[in-house]
């Protein structure tokens, strides 16, 4: 893996169950689509469009499609398990739309969790998005006692808390009100402009509220 | 602790950590108990003999009538005899003794006073003695013959000859260094040799007076009459002494067994009763083996969602094994520990009835060592079963993983 990714490249990729199917009209399935990096991209679909399907592609969860997708040059189909731990370690960070947050450990935990994992962290900034996104006082809560937006808010702050490239969103901000919303797309804006990485935002609906994204309809 | 062990620990059953360690402390115990035995005891069967291998029998034809009437061929052992004897599955090599075709005399001179005895030779080929080479050879030209004599022949000089003759006792050491003056002629009295004897060593085993198979071969061309006739009495190195098929084997075929067998007898029981408890002691460790596999299989198998997420996050593969690397490593490493510490309290038991046996030592460290290698192995199996594990769950799909 080099230092940075710039590119990600969708060529004639699709999900294989979508293979004998009669596909809808897709900006993404079965042509040339590329992220780059610094871009911000949101992916609007509807319920089963596959948005989870290019999500787990991307972050190497699942294999089953047909076409290629690429990392700068290097084809994905190529990557060994540990060249895998170590994109998701440095260079793609995820936010899925199940949160995976684990739900015996505090707020603070699941994000110092992180932090063990992809090194260093700056906990200024962590408890500063904490403050901003209104979560400050359920810090050392067991996440599984905390709303559904609430941990939205915690899932969203672990999944900055990495170096990345890009940083996928899958319905980020589906159990967030809107002024939630904005305040967590300012906090995303702010850290991919400071990593100079792109945000790939999925949407079924209601999308996050980052300032002109490029508009793809999957 | 990690935020990450402290997730993937979650579900730990003590009590099956504790169930593995014990099951796997008494198989250890067992096996290495029965190895320290078995090496302690040894000395017991094998100290005796330090210069012909208890491994080896001495085996003659009975005599009968016949062969005191003068049919020398009847205790002969003719090719097809040897043949036979060398297809057994329990013999490993057969050796021929070769007898002097000469007449031999062996005078010693000490202090004035002299003894001449007539005397005869034989040969076994040299790998059956545990001698150095340097101390066992003959080239001619050479003045000195190695000789070995049975122990014995100097039982019989020093506690019944030396006394009623008022002559002195004589040690092995002594004995060794006093030169032998050897005589040989031949049957016609025409050619002679004139060497010097010297004592190489003494044997339990080997009933006759013994000279390096290049001696006699040197010997017997000089002296003998040239026909080489068939061995009387054959050395046979067996794999297991005691077997019963050697004693049927024997008996079957009118043979006889020089020297008592009574030890080589015990050592082959010891060895069995060792192997059958080994064989138990073996079984349990392997029943451990599974026990902990199983534990720490189910384990993950609960944990699976946790260490799914943490792959997800980009966790190293190794980093998520860790934690149960770990607790293998614990458990195998409390029981050899513990095994090893029992080992010295078992050892405390016997070690006063053995040492008066003569027995050997060093079995603590051997018991000790054959447990934590099998240790080794129980923790290495399962190091490699975590990390397939590991593995497995990075290849679920979400889906699977929910």
């Amino acid at each position: 893996m080099t230092a940075h990714i710039e590119e990600i490249t969708l060529d004639s990729l699709l999900p294989r169950v979508f293979a004998r199917e009669e596909l809808p009209y897709s900006e993404v399935w079965r042509r040339k689509v590329s992220f780059r990096r610094g871009g911000r991209y949101l992916v609007e679909s509807a319920s089963g469009g596959g948005k989870s399907s290019l999500a787990a592609f991307i972050t190497g969860a699942r294999r089953d499609y047909e076409g290629k997708l690429l990392f700068d040059s290097r084809d994905a189909s190529t990557l060994s398990i540990a060249d895998w731990q170590e994109l998701r370690r440095s260079h793609i960070a995820y936010l899925p739309q199940e949160l995976s947050l684990f739900s015996e450990l505090s707020a603070i935990d699941n994000i110092m969790l992180k932090a063990e994992i992809c090194g260093d962290t700056d906990m200024d900034r962590v408890e500063s998005w904490m403050e901003r996104l209104g979560i400050t006082f359920r810090r050392d809560y067991p996440v599984g006692r905390l709303s559904i937006g609430q941990q939205q808010r915690v899932a969203l702050i672990r999944s900055l808390c990495q170096p990345f490239d890009f940083l996928l969103l899958d319905e980020p901000v589906s159990h967030l009100d809107e002024g939630n919303n904005r305040i967590a797309a300012r906090i995303v804006e702010e850290e991919t402009a400071r990593q100079g990485a792109a945000v790939i935002a999925f949407s079924v609906g209601n999308p996050i509220m980052i300032e002109n994204p490029e508009k793809l309809n999957l | 602790m990690g935020l990450i062990a402290k997730l993937l620990r979650k579900n730990t059953s003590p009590a099956r950590l504790v169930g593995f360690a014990l099951s796997n402390f008494i198989g250890l115990l067992i096996i290495g108990g029965a190895v320290m035995f078995y090496v302690d005891s040894r000395g017991i069967w094998d100290d005796d003999e330090s210069v012909i291998n208890t491994d080896f029998l001495v085996v003659n034809k009975k005599v009968t009538s016949a062969s005191t009437l003068g049919d020398r061929e009847s205790t002969r052992f003719s090719e097809s005899d040897v043949a036979d004897l060398k297809a057994q599955p329990w013999v490993r090599r057969v050796g021929e003794f070769s007898a002097s075709d000469f007449r031999v005399y062996a005078s010693v001179s000490q202090g004035g006073r002299g003894m001449e005895t007539a005397l005869f030779f034989e040969s076994v080929p040299d790998s059956f003695v545990d001698l150095p080479q340097s101390a066992w050879r003959f080239e001619p030209g050479q003045t000195v013959v190695p000789v070995m004599i049975p122990k014995d022949y100097l039982a019989l000089y020093n506690f019944g000859f030396a006394g009623s003759a008022g002559l002195p006792q004589l040690s092995e050491q002594l004995i060794s260094g006093i030169p032998l003056k050897l005589y040989m002629r031949s049957e016609d009295g025409r050619r002679t040799l004139q060497l010097e004897g010297r004592i190489a060593g003494f044997s339990n085993r080997l009933n006759t007076v013994l000279v390096p198979d290049a001696f006699m071969r040197y010997a017997n061309s000089e002296l003998g009459d040239g026909g080489h006739s068939a061995p009387s009495r054959l050395i046979v190195d067996v794999s297991s002494p005691g077997d019963v098929a050697i004693a049927d084997y024997l008996s079957s075929h009118g043979l006889e067994v020089a020297g008592d067998k009574s030890g080589s007898s015990a050592a082959y029981l010891l060895k069995v009763v060792v192997g059958i408890v080994m064989a138990v002691g073996g079984l349990i460790t392997l029943l451990s083996l599974f026990v902990l596999m199983l534990s720490v299989s189910l384990l993950m198998e609960k944990n699976r969602l946790v260490i799914h997420r943490l792959l997800m996050l980009g966790a190293p593969l190794r980093k998520v094994g860790a934690p149960y690397s770990s607790m293998i490593m614990l458990g195998c490493g409390a029981a050899w520990l513990l095994s090893a510490v029992a080992l010295v309290a078992l050892r405390s038991l016997y070690a006063g009835a053995l040492e008066g046996l003569g027995a050997s030592s060093g079995g603590m460290l051997w018991g000790a060592g054959v447990a934590g290698v099998l240790a080794l192995v129980v923790a290495a199996v399962n190091y490699v079963a975590v990390s397939r594990k590991v593995k497995s769950a990075w290849g679920l799909r979400i889906s699977d993983a929910e």
